[in-house]
C-alpha cells in the first residue's frame, strides 16, 4: 500500500505505483516508487519525496558552511566540516592577498571559519572561500552542532523560524548547512539561544512548531524578567 | 580515525565557564552525572554489570573458571584483567589488540581489584599447586563519553559482587557467589583553567592535559592512583582529589552497590 | 553428530525444549538509538543473544588506499566479547569472526547505495554481548536497523535468519542446544521483497528438506521484517504523537 503524506517510513517502503512521482530520497523498480531512507514520506507538487531523519552533510556549491581549522598543507586550509568529505580553503580565497608564510598567522589551526562552498568536483574535492564580506573568522560566540537534516527546519518556510529567532533571541545567528549554527551575544542569551535550537532539533518533525518555539521564548524571557 | 582537532572557539568556552565556575552540562566541579548500574545482564557469564555513566556506557562480564595457579603463588587464585576499546564505542577507536589506553585502564581497574583485596585469593584455591579458580575480569567499552576509568571500575566490581562460582559445572561442589571482601571504588578529576574537574565528559577530557584517578576502599584508604596525561598537578589539588574521592566512592557504594 | 549414548529429545508433545513450536521464533526485542558517539545504532535481543550493533559513516577511509573513486566502502567488523560465551573467549578476531564479517557485509552492501558517497567508507560495528546460536542473524538484523538510523540510504532493509533440522524435523531459529547438536543449520538473510542476499548452509539435508528449511526461514525473515519496520517507525511516533502538517513541508521545500 502506498504511504500517507508525511508519515514516518523506512527504506523500502513503497510511496506510489507512478514513477512519474519519484522525487528525491526514492527510486523506481519494477514500476513502484519507493523510499531509500528512514525518513518522512511528503507529497509536493506532483512528486513524492522522503525528507531524511538522519544522515551526513554532502557539501553542494553555494552552501554556507562553519568549519575548524585540521592542518595547514602547502596553500591550502584543510577544514573539518562535519562531513565526510573535508573543505579546502585555498590562500587566494581570503578576502585579501597573504603570504604563503604568514598562513598560520592569519588562521591558525583550530580556528573556525564561516565560509562558502565554492565547488565540488567529481573526485569530492571541496574548495571553500571566505572572500565575502558575509563570510569570514569566527573569534567570538559559541557554535552549536544539530544534524544537518534538521537545518531546513530550523530555517523554516521562506525563513519564518530563522527570522522569528533572529527577532526574539537577543543575538546574531549563522546557520550553516552543515548543521552548525553560530550564535554571539551575552552569555545568558546564548545560553537561550543553543536551547532553543536543540529544542528544534529534537522536534524538527511535529506540527505546530514555530509557535511553540515562540511561546517557550515568550515564557523565558518573562521567567527572566 | 583519528582525533579532530578541537574548535578553539569551544575550548575557549570551556575556560570561560570554569573561570566562572561553571560546566557546560550545568553541573559543579566535583559533581558526577547520572549513573545506571544494571547487574547480571549477561546470564551466562558468571558476573556482570552494564554501567551508565551520563552517556559512557561500559560492560563488563566476569568468567571464571578452573585453571593452572601462577608457579610463585602456588596457592592462590588468579585475576585476570581486561579492556576492549571496541570501534563501536568511539570514532577514535580503532580495531585491533589494546592500545596503551586500553591496556592502561585495564591495569588501573585489575589495580583496584587486587590491591583493595577485594577479592580473597587464597579462598580461590582448589587444589594447591594445581589447580585454582581463575577469574576473568572483561570490560566492554560500549560508548566512550568521557569518563572510562570511573565506570569500568564501577562495573568491574559491580560484577564482581553478583559473581557466582560455577564449582558445580566442574564437579567441584555447588556453586556458590564469588565471596568479595571490599568495594574499590574510583574517582577521576581532570585539570585545566586551575581548576579541578570531576567525571569529565568527552570534550572535558580533550581540554585537559592531566587526569588522575584515585580508588579508595570501603573504609576510605586508598588503594590505587594514576595520573595520567602529559600536563602537571599540584599536591594541593591532589590531596583535594583523594578527599573528594573519598567522599564521592562512599555516595556511590551506597547508591547502587547496595553497600 | 549424536552419539548413541547421548541421545537428546528435542521434542516432548510437539514442542521444543523450550516450549516452542517448530515453525516459531525466540522472543525478540529491539531498541534503535542506543549510543551517542555512533551514527546509528541498535540493541537487539533474539532468544538468549545480545548484540549490539553500530554504523558510523560515511566517513573519511582510514587508511586512504582503501578508498574507491565513485563509491563508498562498506566494511563490517563482528566480533564477540569475551564473556558472551560458555568457556570465556580470548579477545580478538578468530577465524570465524572473519568469515562471518564477510559474509555479513555481503548481506548488506546490495542495498546500500554507495555510489552516493564516493571516497568514503560505511563502517558497520557488531558485537555479540551474549552467544545462543545465531549471533550473526541477530547481528545482520541490528545492523540493518543501526544503517537506517544512519541515514543511509538504502533499496530496503534485510532481514536475517535460520532454520535447522532436529530430530528430523525442520525447525525454524535454532537455539544452542539445537543448533549443537542438531543435524542442519541454515542462516539466511533477505530483502523483504524476498532476494536471499546471505545463504550458509552445514549438516545433511535432502534437496527437499532444504527446499523445507528455506521456505521456513523465509517466514522468519519476514516476521523479523514487521519488527524492525516498527522499531523505527515508533521512534518518531513516540516523540511527536501524531503526523507532520504544513510546517513539516518546511522541511521539504526550503530552499537556500
Amino acid at each position: 500500500m502506498d504511504h500517507k503524506d508525511r508519515n514516518v517510513v523506512v527504506p523500502g517502503d513503497q510511496l506510489s505505483d507512478d514513477p512519474k512521482k519519484a522525487g528525491e530520497g526514492t527510486y523506481v523498480k519494477d514500476g513502484r516508487v519507493r523510499s531509500l531512507l528512514y525518513g518522512m514520506a511528503s507529497s509536493y507538487k506532483d512528486k513524492v519525496r522522503v525528507i531524511p531523519l538522519a544522515g551526513k552533510y554532502v557539501p553542494s556549491p553555494g552552501d554556507t558552511v562553519i568549519g575548524t581549522v585540521q592542518d595547514i598543507v602547502f596553500s591550502n586550509w584543510i577544514i573539518n566540516i562535519n562531513s565526510p568529505y573535508e573543505g579546502l580553503l585555498h590562500i587566494s580565497e581570503l578576502p585579501r592577498k597573504i603570504e604563503m608564510n604568514e598562513m598560520s598567522k592569519y588562521l591558525r589551526i583550530g580556528s573556525s571559519v564561516m565560509a562558502r562552498v565554492k565547488d565540488v568536483d567529481s573526485t569530492m574535492k571541496v574548495e571553500l572561500t571566505i572572500n565575502d564580506r558575509r563570510l569570514g573568522i569566527l573569534t567570538r560566540g559559541r557554535v552549536a552542532e544539530i544534524s544537518p537534516t534538521r537545518v531546513p527546519r530550523l530555517i523554516g518556510k521562506g525563513g519564518s523560524m530563522i527570522n522569528m529567532l533572529k527577532k526574539e533571541l537577543n543575538c546574531n545567528l549563522f546557520v550553516g548547512q552543515n548543521g552548525r549554527i553560530w550564535v554571539d551575544g551575552n552569555d545568558d542569551d546564548m545560553d537561550l539561544a543553543l536551547k532553543t535550537i536543540l529544542i528544534i532539533e529534537k522536534e524538527a518533525h511535529t506540527t505546530g512548531l514555530t509557535d511553540r518555539i515562540m511561546e517557550f521564548l515568550r515564557s523565558e524571557k518573562e521567567a527572566r524578567s | 580515525m583519528s582525533d579532530v582537532v578541537m574548535a578553539e572557539i569551544r575550548k575557549d568556552y570551556l575556560y570561560h565557564l570554569v573561570l566562572k565556575g561553571e560546566r557546560a552540562d550545568g553541573r559543579v566541579f566535583d559533581e558526577y552525572r547520572d549513573i545506571d548500574v544494571e547487574t547480571g545482564p549477561i546470564r551466562k557469564a558468571d558476573g556482570s554489570a552494564r554501567v551508565r555513566l551520563g552517556k559512557t556506557q561500559v560492560m563488563v562480564g566476569v568468567k571464571i573458571q578452573p585453571g593452572e595457579p601462577f608457579s610463585d603463588t602456588p596457592n592462590k587464585g588468579v585475576i585476570i584483567t581486561n579492556a576492549e576499546l571496541v570501534p563501536l564505542a568511539s570514532p577514535n577507536f580503532e580495531p585491533g589488540p589494546p592500545n596503551e589506553f586500553g591496556i592502561e585502564l585495564a591495569r588501573v581497574v585489575d589495580r583496584g581489584v587486587r590491591e583493595s583485596g577485594a577479592i580473597d585469593l587464597e579462598a580461590l584455591c582448589i587444589t594447591p599447586g594445581e589447580k585454582v579458580w581463575i577469574v576473568f575480569i572483561d570490560v566492554h567499552i560500549l560508548d566512550d563519553c568521557g569518563n572510562l576509568m570511573d565506570a569500568s571500575s564501577l562495573g568491574a566490581i559491580a560484577a564482581l559482587m553478583t559473581a557466582k562460582v560455577p564449582a558445580a559445572q566442574y564437579n567441584l561442589g555447588e556453586d556458590y557467589p564469588l565471596p568479595v571482601k571490599d568495594v574499590p571504588v574510583a574517582t577521576t578529576a581532570v585539570e585545566f583553567g586551575g581548576a579541578t574537574i570531576f567525571d569529565p565528559d568527552t570534550d572535558e577530557e580533550s581540554v585537559a592535559d592531566t587526569k588522575l584517578t584515585v580508588i579508595t576502599t570501603a573504609d576510605g584508604s586508598v588503594c590505587g592512583m594514576q595520573k595520567s596525561g602529559p600536563g602537571f598537578i599540584s599536591q594541593d589539588h591532589i590531596y583535594r582529589i583523594v578527599d573528594i574521592a573519598c567522599e564521592r566512592a562512599r555516595e556511590i557504594r551506597e547508591k547502587f552497590l547496595e553497600v | 553428530m549424536i552419539g548413541m549414548e547421548d541421545k537428546v529429545s528435542f521434542f516432548k508433545d510437539g514442542l521444543r525444549l523450550d516450549g516452542r513450536r517448530p515453525d516459531e521464533l525466540r522472543p525478540i526485542k529491539m531498541e534503535v538509538g542506543v549510543l551517542a558517539r555512533a551514527d546509528g545504532s541498535c540493541y537487539m535481543e533474539m532468544g538468549d543473544n545480545r548484540v549490539i550493533a553500530a554504523v558510523y559513516g560515511p566517513r573519511e577511509v582510514h587508511p586512504r588506499h582503501l578508498q574507491e573513486a565513485t563509491r563508498a566502502i562498506v566494511r563490517y567488523r563482528y566480533n564477540m566479547a569475551s564473556f558472551s560465551v560458555e568457556e570465556r573467549k580470548r579477545p580478538g578476531p578468530d577465524r570465524r569472526s572473519y568469515e562471518v564479517s564477510k559474509v555479513s557485509r555481503e548481506a548488506l552492501e546490495p542495498v546500500i547505495l554507495t555510489s552516493y558517497f564516493p571516497k568514503s567508507v560505511v563502517d558497520i560495528f557488531v558485537e555479540v554481548l551474549q552467544a545462543d546460536a545465531g549471533t550473526r542473524t541477530a547481528g545482520i538484523n541490528a545492523a540493518s536497523v543501526a544503517l537506517a538510523d544512519a541515514g543511509i540510504p538504502m533499496k530496503s532493509l534485510i532481514s536475517s535468519c535460520a532454520a535447522g533440522k532436529v530430530d528430523g524435523e525442520i525447525v525454524l531459529d535454532p537455539m544452542k542446544i539445537e543448533d549443537n547438536l542438531g543435524e542442519a543449520d541454515v542462516p539466511i538473510a533477505m530483502t523483504p521483497g524476498g532476494d536471499i542476499t546471505l545463504l550458509q548452509m552445514d549438516g545433511r539435508l535432502t534437496p527437499e528438506e532444504f527446499r523445507r528449511a528455506l521456505e521456513l526461514a523465509k517466514t522468519g525473515c519476514q516476521q523479523i521484517y514487521e519488527i524492525q519496520r516498527k522499531v523505527l517507525i515508533d521512534r518518531y511516533s513516540s516523540i511527536s504523537g501524531s503526523e507532520c502538517s504544513d510546517e513539516a513541508s518546511a522541511l521539504a521545500e526550503e530552499e537556500i
